[in-house]
């Protein structure tokens, strides 16, 4: 009786439904804990990696004989408080001048101070070089620039970086393997859909995925000898999650993705070499503006309505979105070295240069991405000129323009009339929201499994509701995991803010990832209905050539304030 | 470079909030997914496909109301037990929203937040339900109440326990095999979706002469000494109040035991809007009860813009008055009761963790009526039975009841209302029944309450 009880359970044991089942369960929470390691290695080993902060050079105050490390590659020099190196004297400007270090040597520009700032002896107009041992007189206060390596001090411990070590936590190329096993995993699940078709699409996917992705590798590593890798990691995570997505949802764009995924990795590079030299964007910025005003004056001319905004053109079969790569053109131009943003010259210009890309857009009726512009017009003028009038006077016209358009054409507001009340428009405006909602419900916290979800019949799903699309067949632990990736490059992007080689680099990098998380923000809480649904797309992984280029092209700009990318070869 | 940092801030607080509004998302979506899941377009649980991985539903005493055999969803073998049934258990559609089977759908099919529906079929577990409805009620009730081929509802509960014995409502429709509703026979099926029992509510006519006696009783010291003289007939505030036959001379118990519209339009005039409006709202008429998670219809009494005419003709349930079945039946179970009311559930157990999940709230008493009130209500209604119907219409069980007949206008016949209860200690059950268009209230509405009220008294003394 004993013997066939276990005889019967055994057999149940072996049951090959059960066991299988047993396997895709396990598998589907086997992933959101992988990604969650995934992600935490990425910014493990951001953390990780940090310069030992020794003093470039030391400023030798001749009259008190005090000495002044200087850490920075750009410092500015004032009475006020606020300045990087601070002097005490009266005859000294509350901001009097800028000690910048470029690849030439170290430089010292004047920002309008009332004495004046001489090198030598001699008036400094413009940029003047400064050589080791050369005496650099700001009012009545001189200094002698030293070599830095005379000093040593205690280096401050800081929150985000946590040893001083050039020694990675984790080697690049391990980080690499985990993230295409977790693609390989993808494949996997996407191979055991419900549908049961094209078994080995998944596979073959996965094979072009891995190419791209180690050939990236291999060519950052090896032939760019870059000594760093985890952000191009945590990048390549996410654009493979998105293309593998797309495999059992629009096979044909999954290919398409990649290959736009392809250009974006060269645009990332081309961005990183064009702004080697923090100075030369701000040379040919004027070219630049007519460029971006001219690529969304063609999408306004040229551009086909689709959904309610006219911000496609279409040449021959490329389908293109112009407000993207605009995007990469207006970080460029707002960020600038710290002597140009201390003279406060450009804000106008960049205003107006900013009005016009928002009317624009607004034009073209995609308003989510004249809120992406709006906000990170916010976030620039803020960063450059640390003034909280100009932020409150932009946003006081934004309610006022917001308001005159309501006023005159009410049925924009109708567009979003479903706002937070998704559910009483269940079969109109507030359709794909509630579609979201009921299918990210589904899907619990591990996903129905790849393949198998139903919001892939919505429209848009693979772009604007793509959030609802991983929770549903990938489980609401990974979809909010991704979302917390990109957000999270704010806070490694602040944290790289004083190692950059220039404010240049540091205002781009904290701007381009503060604009990943506004669009981040409107497309997973648009889709959620907790904001109006706009249409933007989620940073990586949403469908859309466009996007995955700006965005490759946005993070080029936070590789490039951190200071190894230039200065450090393998 | 510092005031680079420090300006940072704001980006940094700009992630701050994004990082806010994902705890805000993943609140809701812990607070709502059960609902958001549940949705009739929801292909994952959505037409037989899901069912067929639901539990069982069994009335009271297990007789299967809904079971999966063979990965098809089967329906009582009884045609008048599936028909009766069908707004309380519910069918593959989820058409019917307070059914069963369409609001506990999730939680039937295995439904839970962590594996939300991803569970493979082999892994998951279905869980079943046992109702409070006893099937061979049910089907009596209906049989009558189907046979006038009107709109109507029946429900009996246990005053007691809060125990639904049964809940009909009609029109109806096999679940076996739901018709096609098209263009055609859209008319027939009109309101077929809505439990009346629950979602309804309807002009009251005579019961509501229950509420316009409880303020007296509250509010005129003298009212049990008074007399009235009814002609059939009487001018109130410039128009006629009538009433279906000359009384004569009259006191407040035969008033309403004979359902005198005379002596109670008086007394609403007599009480004043304030009152009435006091007693009605105190007495839950204008307030929605809570039964497992579904809101009821709420009743209706606003007597403020009325004229004294039509004060005069709210204090006998015309007017704008409206009320709801299942309210109804609260209140006669609070009558009985001293007058607490005892929220009503359907639902008697749940295999596994069911009942959490589902996580019924309790509904909780509510005082609708002072106790001395209810005592002296409850006498009048039963003098009602005792003088007026005979004792011996509800078999031997000790009957307090109220009819109406509720005039709805030209086009219609009115609306017959029986509601009431027995004051039986081993069957302690309220009841409400309606039927639309009809007629007389003993006549139409009378006959459904005795064949349920004989068979639930019947069911409860031999099953228990």
């Amino acid at each position: 009786m004993y013997n066939y009880q276990i005889k019967k359970e055994v057999c149940e044991l072996f049951n090959f439904d059960v066991i299988f089942d047993i396997g895709v369960v396990g598998l589907r929470i086997l992933m959101p804990i992988y990604a969650i390691f995934i992600v935490y290695q990425c910014y493990a080993a951001m953390r990780r990696r940090r310069r030992s902060e020794k003093p470039l050079v030391t400023l030798f105050n001749t009259r008190t004989g005090e000495r002044t490390p200087v850490v920075l590659w750009e410092n500015s020099i004032g009475r006020g408080k606020a300045n990087d190196i601070t002097v005490d004297d009266p005859t000294v400007s509350r901001n009097h001048c800028v000690l910048l270090r470029r690849k030439e040597g170290w430089f010292v520009s004047d920002i309008g101070s009332t004495a004046g700032t001489y090198v030598n002896g001699q008036l400094a107009e413009g940029r003047t070089q400064v050589l080791v041992d050369d005496y650099i007189k700001v009012g009545t206060t001189e200094f002698r620039l030293l070599r830095g390596d005379e000093y040593y001090d205690e280096i401050k411990s800081s929150w985000f970086f946590k040893k001083v070590s050039d020694k990675p936590a984790i080697k690049a190329w391990k980080l690499m393997l985990m993230v295409t096993l977790f693609h390989f995993f993808m494949s996997i699940e996407a191979m055991f859909w419900n549908d049961g078709t094209n078994v080995l699409s998944p596979l073959i996917m996965f094979g072009a995925l891995a190419a791209v992705e180690w050939g990236f590798f291999s060519i950052s590593y090896f032939g760019l000898r870059r000594v760093s890798f985890e952000l191009e990691a945590l990048a390549l995570f996410l654009t493979g999650i998105g293309v593998m997505l797309l495999v059992r949802q629009v096979e044909r764009s999954a290919y398409v993705q990649l290959i736009a995924a392809v250009v974006g990795m060269i645009i990332f590079c081309v961005i990183i070499k064009l702004i080697e030299n923090p100075d030369k964007i701000n040379k040919f910025r004027i070219p630049l503006m007519i460029i971006a005003v001219l690529l969304l004056l063609t999408s306004i001319v040229f551009g086909k309505v689709t959904k309610g905004a006219a911000n496609w053109i279409y040449i021959g079969y490329i389908s293109i979105q112009p407000s993207e790569l605009v995007k990469v053109i207006y970080i460029a131009i707002g960020a600038g070295a710290l002597d140009v943003l201390q003279t406060k010259r450009n804000l106008i210009e960049f205003m107006i240069f900013s009005v016009i890309c928002v009317g624009l857009l607004a034009l073209m009726g995609d308003f989510g991405t004249a809120l992406i512009f709006f906000i990170t017009f916010l976030l620039i003028a803020f960063m450059r000129s640390g003034d909280f009038k100009t932020i409150i006077l932009a946003l006081a016209a934004a309610v006022f323009g917001v308001t005159f358009v309501l006023r005159f054409k009410p049925y924009v507001a109708d567009r979003f009339k479903a706002w937070r009340h998704a559910w009483d428009y269940a079969q109109a405006e507030g359709y794909q929201q509630v579609h979201v909602l009921t299918f990210i419900a589904s899907g619990g916290l591990f996903g129905v499994g790849i393949g198998n979800g139903f919001l892939k019949q919505v429209a848009a799903s693979e772009s604007d509701l793509v959030f609802g699309l991983v929770a549903e067949e990938m489980g609401v632990i990974v979809a909010i995991t991704l979302a917390l990736a990109v957000a999270l490059l704010v806070i490694y992007a602040r944290a790289i803010t004083t190692r950059s080689r220039s404010t240049f680099y540091s205002i781009s990098a904290g701007c381009a990832a503060g604009l990943l998380v506004v669009q981040l923000s409107l497309n997973i809480f648009g889709a959620t209905d907790i904001l109006p649904l706009t249409g933007v797309t989620f940073p990586f992984i949403s469908c859309g050539g466009s996007s995955i280029m700006s965005c490759w092209g946005l993070i080029a700009f936070i590789k490039a304030a951190d200071e190894r990318t230039y200065s450090l070869k393998r | 470079m510092k005031r680079i940092l420090r300006r940072s801030t704001l980006i940094l607080i700009l992630a701050i909030a994004f990082i806010g509004g994902l705890g805000f998302f993943s609140v809701e979506l812990i607070m709502n997914a059960g609902d958001w899941a549940n949705q009739p377009y929801n292909a994952h649980i959505s037409g037989n496909g899901g069912l067929e991985q639901a539990g069982a539903i069994y009335d009271r005493y297990g007789a299967p109301l809904a079971q999966t055999v063979d990965g098809n969803r089967v329906y009582n073998e009884n045609s008048s037990i599936r028909n009766s049934l069908l707004h309380t258990v519910g069918d593959n559609s989820l058409n019917i929203s307070t059914a069963v089977q369409s609001k506990y759908r999730s939680q039937l099919t295995g439904y839970n937040l962590i594996w939300g529906l991803n569970m493979p079929q082999s892994l998951r577990a279905s869980h079943d339900i046992t109702l409070t409805v006893d099937a061979d009620t049910c089907a009596a009730a209906y049989d009558v109440l189907a046979s006038y081929g009107k709109k109507g509802a029946c429900v009996v509960y246990n005053y007691k326990t809060g125990e639904v014995i049964c809940s009909v409502s009609t029109p109806g429709y096999d679940p076996q095999d739901p018709p096609d509703i098209t263009p055609e026979n859209e008319s027939e099926y009109d309101g077929v979706y809505l439990d009346n029992v629950l979602s309804s509510s309807y002009i009251p006519g005579s019961i509501f002469k229950l509420v316009t006696a409880a303020a007296a009783i509250e509010n005129i010291p003298d009212i049990y000494d008074r007399t009235w003289e009814c002609y059939g007939s009487e001018e109130i505030g410039g128009s006629d109040i009538t009433c279906v036959e000359s009384h004569g001379t009259i006191n407040f118990e035969e008033a309403m035991a004979h359902s005198c519209n005379i002596v109670f339009a008086e007394l609403a005039v007599e009480l004043g809007s304030e009152k009435m409006t006091a007693t009605a709202e105190k007495m839950g008429i204008n307030a929605t009860f809570v039964v497992d998670d579904v809101n009821t219809a709420k009743g209706h009494y606003d007597v403020s813009k009325a004229d004294t005419n039509q004060l005069a003709w709210s204090g006998v349930g015309q007017y704008n008055d409206a009320v709801n079945p299942i309210q109804m039946a609260i209140i006669c179970g609070a009558i009985a009761n001293g007058g607490k009311s005892t929220a009503p559930t359907y639902i008697k157990s749940g295999t596994g963790d069911l009942m959490k999940l589902i996580g019924l709230n309790k509904g909780d008493s509510k005082q609708l009526l002072n106790p001395d009130t209810a005592q002296k209500l409850n006498d009048i209604m039963r003098y009602t039975i005792t003088d007026y119907y005979g004792d011996d219409l509800f078999g031997n069980l000790s009957v307090c009841a109220k009819t109406g007949t509720g005039e709805v206008g030209e086009d219609h016949k009115p609306n017959a209302w029986m509601v009431g209860y027995s004051q039986d200690q081993d069957c302690p059950l309220a009841f409400a029944c309606v039927v639309e268009d009809a007629g007389f209230g003993f006549e139409y509405a009378g006959p459904v309450a005795q064949a349920a009220m004989k068979q639930a008294a019947e069911s409860l003394r031999t099953k228990g």
